[in-house]
């Protein structure tokens, strides 16, 4: 009898966990403005960036955006091949995301398609939308691959569970994204200034426990590296 | 930093050199698979807390944490001896008065060890692009298989061997290497975690596949090592956690 209701406990909470559904924004979308499939429209107005316990953020003040439109996913080895005809990877790692690449060659690949990197503002708001939350999905949850020590990465559109408010995924979890600008804050040190670009929203590691970063992480990198951590999608402006 | 002394020792003459390597080549002729077994310990004491005392172990001495994967005595010089072979145009077994004879470079750098510590040295020795223009490998071997003489392997792909930072150690903070790190040879590979950066170096081999590591076979731990962001505790700050952004790690105070 106690493993029969214990059975029905554990399939209730795996149930709830499968059906978890990040409540999504309305969002009119203006007419005349064209929004392509592959990106998702993010309206223009306030959004709480940053935390008050994070010295280097916006503090959790009210910023303001333009509307502008985003990548729905991080651009994968398929879509990078389009613009590197050269760009080698294996038939199952298509739908995963590029990596190894630097700031120059993720810019260069957005401006071919008529875009560019996100700006900090847009890329925040697009993880977070307007009620500050902590993770694009609200709730903490563990990382499944908690106990191990390395990256792994997963195809872009995989984890419908982790999408942001406005229905961009990977935003919390999967690569480290190149931001179009430096990594400034107050009081930063002169020997680090024009060093950085801003990188957001990856993975943590601490020994062997993997966490995800919170939306308003802020992670710095040298714009020439190329590391199995890092990726990208790209932004632009509408109309 | 650069540091072109030369070890007076090492080979002054090409012809001497090249001599020098057939006789070694010779010598050596399998040294990749013997070595490994010839110079590490008889005992097994991976599973054994009771290790005796003279063998190189886990321990924590100040500034710098010791870690080994296998206890052995550490290498005895008389059977040392590195071979490069695998996919390459000449196969070449090297002594460690040769290893001299290479352009000697010098950085700072940190060892990031996975278990969260990071500690701080000044490491001298060659870069990989020395050996790869004296093997000559295959443009097909993109892979890298190293072994040591207690028993570890490691693996990387060429072209993170020849990132301007890695070094093929002779030397930590002015001295030999000492037998806990690593002597004879050792790699620093700062952007991998410290158990990528393998100690008693025996054996390099060029391949065309990747092969797995000591660590990924043994524990959670990944074949690349690529540290990743998140927090370190470097010795030299009291442990005290300190963000770091993934990569090759540099603190505030390391400027």
């Amino acid at each position: 009898m106690v493993k029969l209701f214990t059975l029905i406990l554990l399939s209730l909470f795996l149930f709830a966990c499968d059906s978890y559904e990040v409540v999504q924004i309305e969002v009119k979308v203006p007419s005349g403005v064209q929004v392509p499939e592959e990106m998702i429209y993010i309206p223009a107005g306030d959004f709480i960036m940053g935390h008050e316990e994070e010295p280097r953020t916006r503090l959790g003040k009210s910023v303001s955006s333009s509307a502008y439109l985003i990548d729905r996913y991080e651009v994968s080895h398929e879509k990078y091949k389009t613009f590197q005809p050269q760009h080698k990877f294996s038939p199952k790692s298509a739908l995963y995301p590029i990596t190894h690449v630097s700031y120059s060659e993720s810019l260069d690949y957005c401006k071919a398609n008529g875009k560019r990197l996100p700006t900090e503002i847009e890329w925040e708001k697009a993880a977070r939308g307007t009620d500050g939350r902590k993770w694009p999905w609200r709730i903490f949850v563990d990382h499944p691959n908690n106990g191990f020590s390395g990256f792994m990465s997963e195809p872009v559109n995989k984890r419908k569970e982790w999408i942001s408010p406005y229905g961009v995924y990977g935003m919390g979890h999967n690569v480290w994204e190149w931001i179009g600008e430096d990594y400034t804050y107050a009081g930063q040190h002169e020997s680090e200034r024009d060093q950085f670009k801003i990188i957001r929203g990856g993975l943590l590691q601490t020994h062997i426990t993997i966490k995800f970063s919170p939306t308003y992480y802020r992670n710095w990198m040298k714009p020439e590296s190329k590391l199995n951590f890092i990726g990208f999608r790209c932004a632009k402006d509408v109309n | 930093m650069k540091n072109d002394n030369k070890n007076p020792n090492a080979v002054e003459s090409k012809k001497g050199f090249l001599r020098r390597d057939f006789l070694r080549l010779i010598s050596f002729a399998g040294l990749s698979t013997l070595l490994p077994g010839r110079v590490s310990a008889k005992d097994d004491f991976r599973n054994d807390k009771n290790v005796p005392k003279q063998y190189i172990q886990n321990r924590d001495v100040p500034g710098f944490h010791i870690r080994s994967a296998n206890p052995f005595l550490g290498v005895d010089m008389n059977n040392w001896g590195l071979a490069v072979g695998g996919m390459v145009k000449n196969p070449i077994g090297l002594g460690y008065e040769d290893l001299f004879g290479f352009k000697m470079v010098s950085q700072v750098s940190r060892l990031k060890c996975v278990e969260c510590w990071s500690a701080k040295a000044v490491w001298e020795g060659f870069k990989f692009s020395e050996l790869v223009k004296k093997v000559q490998p295959d443009p097909a071997a993109k892979f890298v298989y190293l072994q040591s003489a207690d028993s570890y392997y490691e693996s990387f792909s060429v072209e993170e061997l020849l990132r301007p930072r890695v070094l093929f150690v002779l030397r930590m903070n002015g001295k030999s290497l000492s037998k806990d790190h690593g002597y004879p040879l050792r790699l620093i590979a700062p952007f991998k975690y410290g158990y990528k950066n393998i100690k008693y170096i025996t054996s390099i081999k060029f391949l065309d596949t990747r092969k797995r590591n000591y660590w990924s076979n043994s524990g959670p731990y990944s074949v690349d090592g690529t540290i990743q962001p998140g927090i370190d505790h470097p010795l030299d700050f009291n442990k005290k956690p300190l963000p770091i952004n993934g990569g090759e790690v540099f603190h505030f105070f390391d400027r």
